[in-house]
């Protein structure tokens, strides 16, 4: 019998539809996969590929600490950033509750009822959380809660030399001082990494196209700033505008032969860690650098300078002093009856003798205040002292301030005339003090330098030199000469009382009047004390600058208000920099 | 060779067919050849991606090693090849004698399961709001594989006595008892169990092996009528299954739906293999972005790796054996085996097609394994069981007589390019001789 079949095995309808189905799916691929390509690689590299930032580690801040050795005051340090994601979080009081166990202070305000807002996919819960609580979060393991890792700047030694430093901010921009003058160098170069990614965002090592350009983190900076003699002259600022009932002050010190500053501060200040809590922003500003002011009697060393430097005046040089003196429809008198009669300069500068200051300019244009005298003085202030122009300190935020010239018609001879004993222009302290250094070191102005080096990765320092930028400011002798002009105009007075003997102390007072705006006149009130001097041995080894402003004392502000504060800080300064008496 | 036991060639079938015909002869080895090549294929492809799956799930808190799916399947795949073995080793007869037994227990275990699972029970495993797993601790057991494989073997039986006695169509024979074994089967996996891809497998089985067991056109096409009327159903009935349903139609739309999600992830993976692919350690979907990426989309994952080159060689080495299996039911005289082979190339082929369509994106998702290469122990145990007994059958494939009948046939020749050397005409039995005369 020969086999039988069930009907047809109907098997060529399947074998069609296999034939179908699978040219249908190779067609679909060759779409995909070929026709297609292109845009599912791009979909693909939209997915899988980021970019990550690779953060640059901030520079450090170093002070120097005596002749050897470095302090730091301004560190970098791990702070912690709590945030949650309101879509993914499960147990919300729990997350509350491990918050405020853990978080405490750090919590940022009504984040529970952020944690309600489930339209947000982030809501920070608390901010500049140290390890130990970033790990007691991390440990707890919630579910849509989150720890991020940043830095934050920290300041082992306080608010000390607040100003100078200046301080970064929540976007990590240096702000102020030097943190904001030099924040490129601090900043350094985030590196880039893009590369293909996990679904959890980590990099993989399979991506072909990878990037990775390390970071490069900032320099740390050496300060020439000593952070003993910082702290000193902060306390010794503001001690002394305690003992004057003054509004603010200020204090420089820098060395004169190299530009190096020593110290720079003002009082009031404020605590650079918690800068987000100062609503006066003029308290972040270094006001030694950027309030130019009518800095007054203490220019008259630079104007003796200048006279000394033409060769018009001597130190000897005796004038007649009347008490005042006529220049065109203008008075200009003396502050004190002292001295009338025959004059010595060096009595100019003791007693502070307007009259003098303007004899020097009368000289300077052979005996009259005329164009030449004008020029001669506009163009030592300003080229040589370079009075109202920025000085290049690293520091945000300098001020020129105004040196008028000759040719304005604002220029006139009573202007130069009041110049010559500070008033009638703005210049900073950092001018004057810069200026006066030059004038008293022989004649070489350097530039005034807040950076003395940059901390090396081994631990070394890399100095910077000191710059010269402009040499002969006035000559060698005349400098000599200038020197021992202040020096005795001090110890002719009875601020040297206090200098102990054995050393060289030089200084000038200043108390310059400020306009009334009420009657567009100079008046007594409202005052500025100003005091510039110098100390050491048979060589100047610092130069202190101070001021203050607003004495309630009696009597001039220079001299009872900010010269103390000199003598406060030169006499520690003879003992900390161990100059030896009689040197 | 396998060391197999002499069979009596007739198998119980003496009384119907001529002993002749049915003399044991050389299995069809292309069968092992294309299984083969697509369980090696797939151990190579869980081998490169299982340490992306294993990173993540450790960092979930699992403590595995790298190679944990390429050693799981290597376990799985001798767990598969015994049971190959097993098929080929026992006689036929067997199957058909356990054809009751194994859908009862099938039955029995998917009631156990939806039982244990309403009590929670430890035993059943829960994942994603389906109760389809045994957990037994060190392995994990789907009973509806077994289901699966016992209404296989009990069609082929129940339809090869319909055969017998010409009842394929009849309604209170045929189509009443199978129409409610497949609702008692549909009850307790898509209903119970929530498991649309493994639903669909059955329906493909019983719909081909009705198809073969020569349903009228008629009544075939009222049966697709009915079960796509119970499908929109099931679909209408369960929000993930609108999801998905939705997703499919509207791509962009709702592309933020899990779905949508893995559509679009499995479309970026396919896409971004380009013409050559990646490489074989160069898949990045692996790493998290693809769900499912060892076991139902495995398929894109070779498509971002091995590229379209790569995804037609596989696609042709499924097709070959479909074609095999297709061919092999051609050849089978004895209905009941006829049915089994059927059942068989109805399993892998419903899977095949209805995973890979998902994947490039022309089906909707139903969450359905891809046959020998997706990462899974029952499947492919019961898949090589089922393709273990098809071998067996391959032994008494009547390619002879056809050669002998077709002899000098110029047409008919549906399978040219494909066969290979032995070609198998259409008309070969008694029929075809009549045909030829007239």
């Amino acid at each position: 019998m020969t086999p039988r079949r069930s009907k047809r095995t109907r098997t060529k309808g399947m074998v069609w539809l296999m034939l179908v189905i699978g040219a249908l799916f190779v067609f679909r691929l060759f779409w995909l996969q070929v026709v297609q390509h292109d845009y599912y690689q791009n979909e693909a590299q939209k997915e899988q590929v980021a970019r990550f930032t690779i953060p640059a580690k901030r520079g450090q801040i170093y002070a120097r600490d005596g002749s050897s050795g470095i302090v730091p005051l301004v560190l970098n340090e791990a702070v912690y950033t709590v945030y949650a994601d309101p879509q993914v979080v499960v147990d919300k009081t729990k997350v509350v509750d491990l918050m405020q166990r853990v978080a405490g202070g750090n919590l940022v305000g009504g984040f529970p009822a952020a944690l309600d807002n489930r339209q947000s996919r982030y809501a920070v819960l608390a901010r500049q959380l140290n390890k130990t609580q970033a790990e007691l979060i991390k440990q707890a393991d919630l579910q849509g809660v989150g720890v991020q890792e940043g830095t934050k700047r920290v300041y082992p030694e306080g608010s000390l030399g607040a100003q100078l430093l200046g301080f970064v901010d929540a976007d990590g921009r240096g702000q102020y001082g030097v943190e904001g003058a030099l924040d490129s160098q601090l900043r350094g170069v985030p590196g880039l990494l893009k590369a293909v990614t996990d679904v959890r965002r980590i990099p993989l090592s399979i991506g072909k196209g990878d990037i990775n350009v390390p970071a490069k983190d900032g320099q740390n900076l050496v300060l020439n700033v000593d952070r003993n003699i910082q702290a000193r002259a902060e306390q010794a600022l503001k001690d002394g505008l305690a003992r004057s009932k003054a509004t603010h002050g200020s204090v420089l010190i820098m060395d004169p032969y190299s530009g190096r500053i020593l110290a720079m501060a003002s009082s009031p200040s404020y605590n650079p860690d918690k800068y987000y809590q100062v609503k006066d922003y003029s308290l972040f500003q270094n006001r030694v650098v950027s309030e130019p002011y009518e800095a007054g009697s203490v220019v008259k060393t630079l104007t003796m300078g200048v006279g000394l430097d033409k060769g018009v005046i001597e130190p000897g040089t005796v004038y007649n002093n009347t008490g005042s003196v006529r220049v065109a429809d203008f008075t200009i008198k003396n502050a004190t009856p002292d001295s009338i009669g025959p004059t010595t300069m060096i009595d100019v500068l003791h007693y502070s003798l307007n009259t003098g200051a303007v004899f020097v300019l009368q000289q300077l244009g052979g005996g009259s205040i005329n164009d030449q005298a004008k020029q001669t003085l506009y163009d030592y202030f300003t080229k040589r002292y370079r009075l109202g122009q920025n000085t290049g300190i690293e520091q945000q935020g300098e001020a020129p301030g105004v040196v008028i010239p000759p040719t304005d018609p604002q220029g006139g001879a009573v202007r130069y005339a009041n110049m010559t004993f500070g008033q009638g222009m703005d210049v900073t302290m950092i001018q004057v003090a810069s200026a006066f250094s030059a004038a008293i070191n022989g004649g070489t102005y350097y530039k005034p330098q807040l950076v003395g080096g940059i901390l090396l990765p081994d631990g070394s320092v890399q100095d910077q030199p000191p710059t010269v930028l402009a040499s002969n400011v006035i000559s060698p002798t005349a400098s000599a000469k200038l020197q021992d002009m202040v020096a005795a105009a001090r110890h002719n007075g009875f601020l040297a009382f206090t200098d102990p003997p054995g050393y060289r102390i030089g200084g000038k007072t200043g108390t310059s009047q400020i306009i009334d705006p009420k009657t567009g006149k100079y008046t007594n009130d409202n005052s500025i004390g100003t005091y510039l001097g110098f100390g050491g041995g048979a060589k100047p080894r610092y130069v202190i600058m101070v001021r203050v402003k607003d004495s309630k004392l009696p009597g001039y502000a220079g001299t009872v208000a900010a010269a103390p504060i000199f003598a406060d800080i030169s006499n520690w300064l003879l003992q900390y920099l161990r100059i030896p008496p009689n040197s | 060779m396998w060391g197999l036991r002499q069979v009596v060639a007739t198998e119980g079938l003496s009384t119907r067919y001529g002993k002749a015909l049915l003399r044991r002869h050389r299995p069809d080895y292309q069968l092992i050849l294309y299984a083969g090549i697509l369980l090696a294929i797939g151990l190579i492809v869980l081998y490169a991606i299982s340490p992306a799956r294993v990173e993540l799930m450790n960092l979930a808190g699992s403590k595995l090693n790298q190679a944990y799916f390429m050693q799981k399947q290597l376990l799985y795949l001798l767990i598969g090849i015994g049971a190959f073995i097993a098929a080929v080793w026992l006689p036929l007869k067997t199957w058909t004698r356990l054809a009751v037994p194994v859908l009862l227990v099938g039955l029995g275990l998917s009631l156990l399961l939806a039982v244990f699972g309403l009590f929670k029970v430890p035993l059943a495993l829960e994942a994603g709001g389906a109760v389809r797993w045994f957990n037994l601790g060190i392995i994990s057991f789907q009973p509806a594989e077994i289901l699966k494989f016992g209404l296989l073997l009990y069609v082929a039986v129940f339809l090869g006595d319909r055969i017998a006695n010409k009842t394929v169509n009849s309604f209170s024979e045929t189509m009443l008892p199978l129409g409610m074994l497949l609702g008692l089967t549909m009850l307790f996996i898509v209903v119970l169990q929530k498991d649309m891809g493994t639903g669909i497998g059955l329906i493909g089985i019983v719909l081909t092996m009705l198809y073969v067991a020569g349903m009228s056109f008629r009544n075939f096409l009222l049966t697709i009528s009915m079960l796509l009327g119970i499908g929109l159903l099931l679909v209408a009935t369960s929000p993930h299954r609108v999801e998905r349903v939705m997703t499919f139609f509207k791509p962009s739309a709702a592309s933020d739906t899990a779905a949508g999600y893995h559509i679009a992830q499995a479309k970026i993976a396919i896409g971004s293999g380009g013409l050559i692919g990646k490489g074989l350690g160069q898949s990045v979907q692996a790493f998290g972005y693809l769900p499912e990426a060892v076991n139902d989309s495995i398929f894109a994952i070779m498509g971002e790796k091995f590229g379209f080159v790569g995804l037609v060689v596989i696609l042709a080495v499924f097709f070959a054996l479909l074609l095999r299996l297709i061919k092999l039911i051609d050849q089978t005289a004895n209905p009941v085996w006829r049915l089994i082979v059927a059942g068989t190339f109805g399993w892998i082929a419903t899977h095949t097609v209805v995973n890979i369509g998902a994947m490039i994106g022309i089906f909707p998702l139903t969450g359905i394994t891809l046959p020998f290469l997706s990462f899974g122990g029952t499947s492919l145990l019961f898949i090589m069981l089922a393709l273990g007994i098809t071998f067996h059958i391959s032994r008494y494939a009547s390619h002879g007589l056809a050669n002998t009948i077709n002899s000098g046939q110029g047409g008919g020749q549906p399978y040219a390019g494909f066969g290979g050397g032995r070609r198998l005409r259409r008309a070969r039995h008694a029929s075809g001789g009549g045909y030829q005369r007239a």
